[in-house]
């Protein structure tokens, strides 16, 4: 069974001793969609960045599982990531020079050697499932926009994550390309059971998930279910 | 164990000694790497910065193969020198610059040289225990290379058998050194003198016939043309060595027909009778001196410089050891946006150090593979000058020195790549992720 996602009492400053975060409490419950949209700068990355372990708080507890991932050290925070998060990036963050199955399994390379080749052929098959059959040795220099998102998304999924944190998905592709990719996340996200989290300024892509929190200065200002 | 180690062959000790060498710098790698399989990455990353990477290697390799080119070119240079001297067993010439006489003699460069009398050559030449005495003459040349006169005794020892044509059948015949400007077959006129100072038309109507050609000596005399000595003799209006009328070639010469040698090479029929004949004729009108010796002494003087080449080659190694440092130490921050990701995605931190290291090690084990090539090939080029210039048949390969030292380096950098790696991993995860 996915656990939940409880965030209490979180406190993120900046170096200056600005405040960019300050969440009292927000739980996600397993298996539940959520758009996280506000302005620029409102503090809506920098809360994926917390639940992801890839900045701990300066204050606070994120529950995963049981475990406060910022207690963590730097190796826990990883294996976190590693096991139970699969994480989208806006600009995708692919290795040029690896093929799609390379970048959608790269977490074989850091596998166990037992797993590595159940990774691979997990990896082909989200390729295949997000509409990228047969692209397995295509250069990701010569994708598309839409196509090396896809990919990393196969990447994100790749290890089976229960959580998808992902960081505006789709402001870097055009419309339908964006809706599309919008549409496929959260239906997978429904499908498998898995919780989504996704940072995003698009509206669209906001209305197909379950909960939509609006962020600024740091702090949840509306929070809205269907 | 010091008993094992001297049972074992020099080439064993020295493999060994360079396994000992480039042990740490594997087994760093083997423990960096154990289990884990980062090939691709660093393939990408190499590929990613190509170019960078291909300079940084050849920044590498040119170090290197500088200090193992020269280190290989200085023993070359000795070998080559010593290889050059060691068919001159014994030399007596007038008192003087032993120096000197071994450079005119065995290096056959243009010198002023007082002259040996026909008397003395004489009592050299019958005294107990002398196999031969071989009276040398020169101061002619063609086309560059000096013309010698000497006796087919001296150049049956110093060159074996010819590997072309029978040796001094008549006055006009000559034999070519093995890379003499003549070929068999081939005449010429000799001119006075050497280099600038030769007067070419000094000797008009003396002729020569190239009729056989030596094999090589490894010394200036593979360029030099060889005449019998009276030949030489004669064509400076000088008397031949032997009664007028009296064509024969070779000892015995009489003393009082040998117009003066300025060196006798002398073997002795016994290698201990060597020490006798130097000791008779180490006296006050005359000198006797091993060139090996006089070589040694030289190479002994030249200690002092090698030493401090060595001390320098190694200060430069470290430099570059250090320069290497810093430039891994960039390359990292040029491939730093791909760590942090890896680093995102849930990387261990064992994983990143791995491709780090992994990355660093490629780069230094392709710069110092480079670089033993290019030291070879510029130990190959600058020998291929050398003798060209000297003839002194200088051939550095390179050796265990060598391999010792690239090994040492290949560990030593290996191992200052963990430093990077350590870098790597404490780096800035989202400053890198952002860019």
């Amino acid at each position: 069974m996915v656990p939940d996602l409880l965030v209490t009492g979180v406190r993120v400053w900046s170096g200056r001793g600005r405040g960019l975060l300050a969440l009292d409490r927000l739980a996600v419950p397993a298996g539940q969609s959520v758009a996280v949209m506000g302005a620029s700068g409102a503090g809506k990355s920098t809360l994926l960045y917390v639940l992801s372990g890839l900045l701990p708080p300066d204050e606070g507890q994120v529950l995963w599982a049981g475990q406060d991932i910022a207690a963590l050290n730097e190796a826990g925070r990883a294996a976190i990531r590693r096991h139970s998060f699969g994480l989208v990036f806006q600009d995708y963050h692919l290795f040029e020079e690896l093929s799609a199955l390379g970048n959608a399994a790269l977490a074989a390379a850091f596998a166990p050697r037992a797993a590595r080749a159940a990774l691979v052929a997990r990896a082909g098959g989200w390729l295949a499932r997000l509409g990228l059959a047969g692209l397995d040795a295509r250069s990701v220099a010569s994708c598309s926009g839409g196509e090396r998102q896809r990919i990393a998304v196969a990447r994100a999924l790749a290890c089976e994550p229960p959580v998808i944190l992902a960081d505006e998905p789709t402001a870097s592709l055009d419309r339908a390309a964006a809706d599309a990719l919008g549409a496929d996340l959260a239906q997978l996200a429904r499908a498998d059971g898995r919780t989504l989290i996704a940072v995003t300024h698009d509206p669209a892509f906001a209305a197909r998930l379950d909960r939509r929190l609006v962020i600024a200065d740091g702090r949840i200002i509306e929070d809205s279910h269907d | 164990m010091t008993e094992m180690w001297r049972a074992l062959s020099p080439g064993m000790q020295d493999a060994l000694v360079a396994l000992l060498l480039v042990a740490p710098g594997i087994l760093a790698g083997a423990i960096v790497l154990g289990g884990l399989a980062p090939r691709a990455l660093v393939r990408a990353m190499l590929r990613r910065f190509a170019w960078v990477n291909a300079l940084f290697v050849l920044l590498i390799a040119v170090s290197v193969g500088v200090g193992t080119g020269l280190v290989a070119q200085e023993r070359g240079l000795r070998q080559g020198s010593a290889r050059a001297a060691e068919k001159f067993d014994l030399i007596v010439a007038a008192p003087g610059s032993e120096l000197t006489a071994m450079l005119a003699a065995v290096y056959l460069q243009p010198s002023d040289m007082a002259l040996l009398s026909g008397t003395q050559y004489a009592e050299i030449a019958g005294a107990e225990g002398v196999d031969f005495a071989a009276p040398i003459a020169f101061g002619d040349s063609y086309q560059g290379a000096p013309v010698v006169g000497t006796t087919a005794q001296f150049v049956t020892h110093m060159a074996g058998p010819l590997a072309e044509g029978p040796l001094f059948p008549a006055r006009g015949e000559a034999r070519g050194g093995a890379y003499a400007p003549l070929a068999p077959g081939a005449s010429f006129s000799p001119a006075h003198g050497e280099a600038d100072a030769a007067e070419h038309d000094a000797h008009d109507g003396v002729s020569y016939r190239v009729t056989g050609r030596m094999a090589p000596t490894g010394s200036p005399w593979d360029r030099a043309i060889l005449v019998p000595v009276e030949g030489v003799w004669a064509v400076h209006g000088l008397p031949d060595g032997h009664a007028p009328g009296d064509a024969r070639i070779g000892p015995p010469f009489l003393s009082d027909q040998i117009p003066g040698t300025p060196a006798v090479l002398v073997r002795a029929r016994e290698v201990w009778g060597n020490y006798a004949l130097k000791s008779q004729f180490t006296r006050k009108d005359m000198m006797a001196f091993f060139p090996g010796t006089v070589l040694a002494q030289l190479h002994g003087l030249m200690r002092e410089i090698r030493s401090a080449m060595s001390l320098l080659a190694v200060l430069s190694q470290v430099l570059v050891t250090l320069s290497v440092l810093i430039g891994l130490m960039i390359l990292v921050r040029l491939i730093a946006r791909s760590l942090a990701v890896l680093r995102a995605i849930g990387a261990p931190g064992r994983f990143v150090f791995a491709v780090v290291w992994s990355y660093c090690a490629v780069l230094i084990a392709a710069g110092a593979g480079m670089g033993l090539g290019l030291g070879w090939g510029a130990a190959r080029l600058l020998s291929a000058v050398i003798t060209s210039r000297t003839d002194v048949l200088v051939t550095a390969r390179l050796g265990w020195n060598e391999v010792h030292l690239v090994a040492g380096f290949i560990s030593l950098t290996l191992l200052l790549a963990l430093l990077p790696a350590w870098a790597a991993i404490r780096r800035r995860l989202l400053v890198d992720l952002r860019g």
